[in-house]
């Protein structure tokens, strides 16, 4: 008898052995509460949010069914990497559109998720507005090391193909890491499994690739969600808040629930919305569903289309004796290739190596300050939820600058940055690279 | 209209794109272009040798799995006729590969592009012949290559590929350009300067695997056209100072021809990324010293070469006619005439035309003689036997 009780304990049952042991079941679901029953029209609208979190988690959506199935044909072995690639794009059935797909969606997922923090910066959605128990700060950080965690990915899934465009963007990327004061080294050492890339790198990464980073991305993307239900919805549901108790100050016709059941009147902490149902609420089914079902449709037919015009790249075998010329980084860190590159100091016959500035302290104090913002932002509650709130005027053009100045590094290392990383403007023709034929 | 009925129409158009883009995969991967080719090969089988052949026609990608080579070449996907007979003449893909070259070189050995370049992997034109492709190590070696470079007969950029395991060959059949090409090492003597296959001069640099040059180490600022180290070689070999001022080589006077040549053989001049057993050259085998290698001149040459071409050698001495072997497992035949009888209790003939024993094993299942065979070892053991009773007597006389 006792062991199966510790066998329920360990599995979920569906013979619940109490009324409250079922409520609990069901209260305590996730899944059962990623949407609310009723959500606001403005929650809902395009034009406050973009839907841009829905987008990303639909592109990784479609990046774990897309890589579930390469899993199948990928063998992560130097030998035998790049032949399973030729494989899967000259005869496994549909191969060539899958891995097309899912690196479209990879290279997109980045996109999304830098526009959705920009979102959610430019709106303050960090901040916390009126309603009880509420800690957006916590979700933004937890934003902030999705965010990480996206590059992370997308770098790690860059070294897989083992072509020379994969060998050489790590080899960048993973030198960056050496100008990490003390520890440099051992940070790429743990990367790479040893000092070269070899095959314990493309076995570390491709196993962080396919399990230890999706599997982390997944837990915090429902923790990221679980902290949007807790934070009563979207930023924008504050300022209706605000604005509602601006107009009125009398009661509001709400309904309240608790796990008690219905009570009377109304108290913070037992009502899930403070603003008024009548004007603001709609049904989520169909209303959120719906849209939902418009903007996964949508993304998968864009990344369809996308996937079956632009063809996945495929170059020369990687060859560690063989630089290309330019070597680059994937084109996400590009922007911190270019701020090494143009950091580098030559004095003569000295050079003062910009790996330090570039690689390692302007990305470092950047993440740092970004995920420390919402508490060094001391403006009020009124501005959460607000595209371009006039009290934060100073901060947002800061943030767009310095978006404006990664995307212009982006974009010089990515298309004006031709061979021994010289400059050439986007009308001047790079000089071919020579051929054995 | 209402954002309510935009929307489902928004949900119908996406859906409807979504199956639009699966129709289109769906046609592209029934579709492919190879079908069309073994479609075509077949209707040409059919109008010349009829249907029941054309049935035979193998439908679906083909591969050749060189295991050896570490190749997959799918090259006979639309090159369906390479080992048919009667299409010698037939314009490509479908022509009858010469089966000279291929009885020593068969496909499933050897594979397609081992000699001829291109990329093995691809199943469309495009990407098997990789004449246009930037990323493939090697495009196809055949007429558009020789056309870029005006190389007159169209299978000599081939022969590169041919000198992977010929490299060690001083003349290759069927490989005249490489063939010139190492006439003229001999002859204008590159070894006075330069190390080759690890043998040579210091004044210029070793040559052993300059094909393993990345394309990037040589400097085409001086060359005009095409910027490719076949192009690079071939202006150098011409005039070595106008490539590199500093260079001390002398303009040999290299004809186009013999630059070309020379090109393909300083090119192929690899680490060699073959197993053994494909490189022409000195044979593989155990060590044996000078005395041993004398020795088994004398055995093989002899009296007693008959035992050691029919492998009897290996267990028998024939001593009297200078056959020592290494094992001694079997008795010395030289004495065979008198000791069989005594073993077997019938004369050698007798036992040699029906052996029992041992012997009855090793002549039906290693050793096969003909008759006239048996015949002839029943004379040379006589022969051997009569030598031994000889020096028996001799050896009695000398006690006395």
């Amino acid at each position: 008898m006792k062991l199966k009780e510790h066998w329920e304990t360990l599995t979920w049952t569906w013979n619940p052995k109490s009324l409250r042991e079922s409520s609990d079941s069901v209260v305590r679901n996730l899944l059962l509460h990623w949407f609310p029953a009723k959500v606001s029209r403005e929650s809902l609208s395009f034009r406050y949010s973009f839907w841009l979190g829905t987008i990303t988690a639909v592109l990784f959506f479609i990046l774990c069914v897309t890589g579930f199935v390469l899993m199948f044909l990928y063998v992560p072995s130097v030998e035998r990497a790049y032949p399973s690639l030729k494989d899967i794009e000259f005869v496994a059935s549909f191969g060539r559109f899958t891995r097309a797909l899912h690196r479209i969606c990879a290279h997109l997922m980045v996109v999304a998720v830098f526009l959705h923090m920009m979102r959610a910066f430019l709106t303050a959605a960090y901040k916390n507005g009126l309603g009880a128990q509420q800690n957006r700060p916590v979700n933004w950080i937890i934003g902030v090391i999705l965010l990480l965690l996206t590059l992370l990915l997308s770098f790690t899934g860059y070294l897989l193909p083992w072509d020379q465009l994969a060998y050489w963007a790590i080899t960048v990327g993973t030198n960056i890491a050496r100008a990490v004061p003390w520890i440099g080294e051992q940070i790429r050492f743990a990367l790479l499994g040893g000092n070269e890339i070899d095959q314990n790198t493309l076995l570390r990464f491709y196993v962080l690739h396919c399990f230890v980073l999706p599997g982390v991305v997944l837990l915090l993307f429902s923790w990221h969600m679980w902290r949007v239900r807790k934070d009563g919805g979207l930023a924008c549901v504050d300022k209706l808040a605000r604005d509602q108790k601006q107009k009125t100050s009398a009661t509001i016709r709400a309904k309240t629930y608790s796990l008690l059941g219905i009570t009377s009147g109304h108290n913070v902490h037992v009502q899930t919305s403070y603003i008024d149902e009548d004007e603001h609420l709609v049904e989520s089914s169909p209303n959120l569903t719906r849209r939902l079902l418009l903007v996964t449709l949508a993304t998968l037919f864009l990344t369809s289309l996308l996937a079956y015009v632009v063809r996945a790249p495929l170059e020369a075998a990687a060859n560690p004796l063989v630089t290309p010329n330019p070597a680059k980084a994937p084109w996400y860190f590009l922007w911190l290739q270019e701020l090494v590159a143009d950091t580098t100091i030559h004095m003569g016959s000295y050079t003062i190596s910009g790996a330090f500035v570039g690689g390692v302290l302007v990305p470092g104090l950047l993440v740092a300050v970004l995920a420390a913002w919402p508490y060094l932002d001391r403006t009020s509650a009124n501005a959460t939820g607000v595209w371009f709130a006039k009290e934060r005027h100073q901060q947002n053009m800061m943030f767009l600058a310095i978006v404006f100045v990664v995307i212009l590094l982006t974009f010089v290392g990515t298309f004006m940055r031709g061979p021994s990383w010289h400059l050439y403007w986007p009308w001047q023709t790079w000089p071919e690279t020579p051929t054995r034929f | 209209m209402n954002k309510t009925n935009r929307e489902i129409i928004g949900i119908f158009a996406c859906g409807a794109g979504i199956l639009l883009i699966t129709a289109v995969v769906y046609a592209d991967y029934f579709q492919p272009e190879w079908k069309g080719y073994q479609q075509e090969f077949r209707e040409i089988v059919a109008k010349r040798f009829g249907e029941a052949r054309a049935e035979q026609v193998p439908s679906g990608l083909q591969q050749v799995w060189a295991r050896e080579l570490n190749r997959v070449d799918r090259c006979t996907t639309c090159h369906q006729a390479e080992e048919w007979k009667g299409f010698e003449s037939a314009p490509e893909p479908f022509r009858t590969h010469p089966a000279d070259v291929l009885k020593k070189h068969p496909i499933e050995v050897y594979g397609c592009t081992s000699c001829h370049g291109g990329q093995g992997f691809g199943t469309d034109m495009e990407s098997a012949h990789a004449t246009d492709l930037k990323d493939w190590e090697q495009p196809l070696l055949g007429k558009d290559v020789s056309k870029t470079y005006s190389v007159s007969d169209w299978r000599g950029p081939m022969q590169m590929n041919c000198n992977t395991c010929h490299r060690y060959d001083r003349e290759t059949a069927g490989a005249d350009y490489i063939n010139e090409a190492k006439a003229l090492v001999q002859q204008k003597g590159c070894r006075a300067c330069h190390t080759i296959n690890g043998r040579g001069g210091v004044i210029g640099p070793d040559l052993t695997y300059e094909g393993d040059k990345s394309t990037e180490q040589h400097d085409y600022s001086r060359l005009s056209g095409v910027e490719s180290e076949f192009a690079w070689h071939v202006a150098h070999l011409k005039e070595p100072k106008a490539m590199s001022p500093g260079s001390i080589m002398p303009n040999f006077g290299f004809s186009t021809r013999q630059a070309q040549a020379l090109s393909l053989l300083v090119m192929s001049w690899k680490k060699n990324p073959v197993s053994a057993q494909f490189v022409v050259g000195p044979k593989i085998g155990d060590f044996s010293s000078p005395e041993e290698q004398v020795k088994e001149q004398q055995m093989l040459a002899g009296e007693g070469a008959f035992f050691v071409k029919h492998t009897c050698f290996i267990c028998h001495d024939v001593s009297t006619l200078g056959i020592e072997s290494a094992t001694k497992i079997g008795p010395d035949l030289a004495k065979a005439v008198t000791d069989v009888p005594s073993r077997f209790g019938r004369p050698l003939d007798d036992f040699l035309m029906s052996p029992t024993g041992t012997m009855a094993v090793v002549l039906s299942t290693q050793i096969h003689l003909t008759e006239d065979e048996r015949r002839e070892a029943i004379a040379k053991l006589k022969v051997a036997n009569q030598k031994f009773m000889e020096q028996e007597a001799k050896a009695k006389q000398g006690k006395k």
